[in-house]
């Protein structure tokens, strides 16, 4: 708002005033909103640490016991047992508010099988591939878990972003202008005052 | 909602294993048409892709991967991922948090 643009008036005088007001706590409650996001940011960051190593090694390894299977049953015989699996690991994403940020929660449905629960026959197939299955269901899981934490904490730093950019606003821009535009209009009033009282003053002489 | 995965044939075939129905085996040709159809697919709720396969699509498809929330992108292999994320933090918090 520029200084030009401002009436200097007692009614715009305590338009201001609110505005100020609101603007303040307006401010306040913005910052307490960053600080919380931020904790919640915190309590998720050292899970998403550890989680994130853990799916990166876990793929490691997947992709080791793979390799392994293919090469001792071949990859045409590794296919046709992916047929044979009984159980599709199903999801479910539901949604919850952390201050304000809507993060998803996933619910899964059992992704690790006992080897005889797995729909395949044990005697034709060779242990490389109980290995390759076992590894792939437990990166399953890893990955289900990654989903859920690092689609939150994305949120979570986009809205810390957002709320950052206005609690700087509100402090740097806004309420610096308006309490510009208070000051002036006071300056101009008292100003105003006095012209008043010398007129009267000269009327009487 | 199911998982679904985006690879080449080595990649998919170890999700098979562990039950993944929605596994689509790609080249490099038909990496993107498969990704958008898969991004469009209701019933998909994580999709799951190597690191490499997705530096391979466009930027507006990229960051479309980064930004969705139904389906969830999960990115495999390689060190990216983490570097995106922390580059995120450093620009929100303004400290490298992920150390």
């Amino acid at each position: 708002m520029a200084i030009r643009d401002i009436k200097p008036t007692r009614s715009e005088l305590i338009e201001l005033k609110k505005k100020i007001k609101l603007a303040g706590s307006g401010h306040k409650l913005l910052k307490m909103k960053r600080d919380g996001l931020i904790l919640e940011f915190f309590e998720l960051l050292h899970r998403a640490k550890n989680v994130r190593s853990e799916l990166d090694s876990a793929y490691v390894l997947a992709n080791e016991k793979i390799g392994l299977a293919k090469a001792v049953e071949g990859a045409v015989a590794i296919k046709s047992i992916a047929f044979a699996l009984k159980d599709v690991p199903h999801i479910e994403l539901e949604s919850k508010n952390v201050m304000g940020v809507v993060v998803p929660k996933i619910e899964s449905s059992q992704v690790r099988k006992d080897l005889c629960e797995r729909g395949y026959g044990i005697i034709g197939t060779s242990s490389c591939l109980d290995e390759a299955v076992e590894v792939h269901e437990a990166l399953v899981e890893k990955i289900i878990v990654v989903a859920e934490i690092e689609t939150a904490i994305k949120k979570l730093l986009d809205d810390i972003e957002r709320t950052k950019r206005r609690v700087n606003a509100l402090e740097f821009k806004v309420i610096p202008e308006l309490t510009e535009a208070e000051r002036f209009i006071e300056l101009r009033l008292e100003e105003m005052e006095r012209e008043n009282t010398f007129r009267l003053k000269r009327i009487k002489a | 909602m199911e998982l679904a995965t985006i690879g080449r044939g080595d990649f998919t075939l170890g999700f098979k294993l562990a039950g993944v129905r929605k596994t689509y085996e790609v080249t490099e040709d038909t990496i993107e048409p498969t990704v958008r159809e898969v991004l469009m697919d209701q019933d998909v709720g994580i999709l799951v892709m190597n690191n490499d396969d997705a530096s391979l699509l466009p930027d507006a498809l990229q960051s479309a991967l980064d930004e969705s929330v139904v389906p969830i992108v999960v990115l495999v292999g390689g060190g990216e991922t983490t570097q995106q994320l922390r580059e995120k933090i450093k620009q929100a918090v303004g400290v490298d948090l992920w150390k």
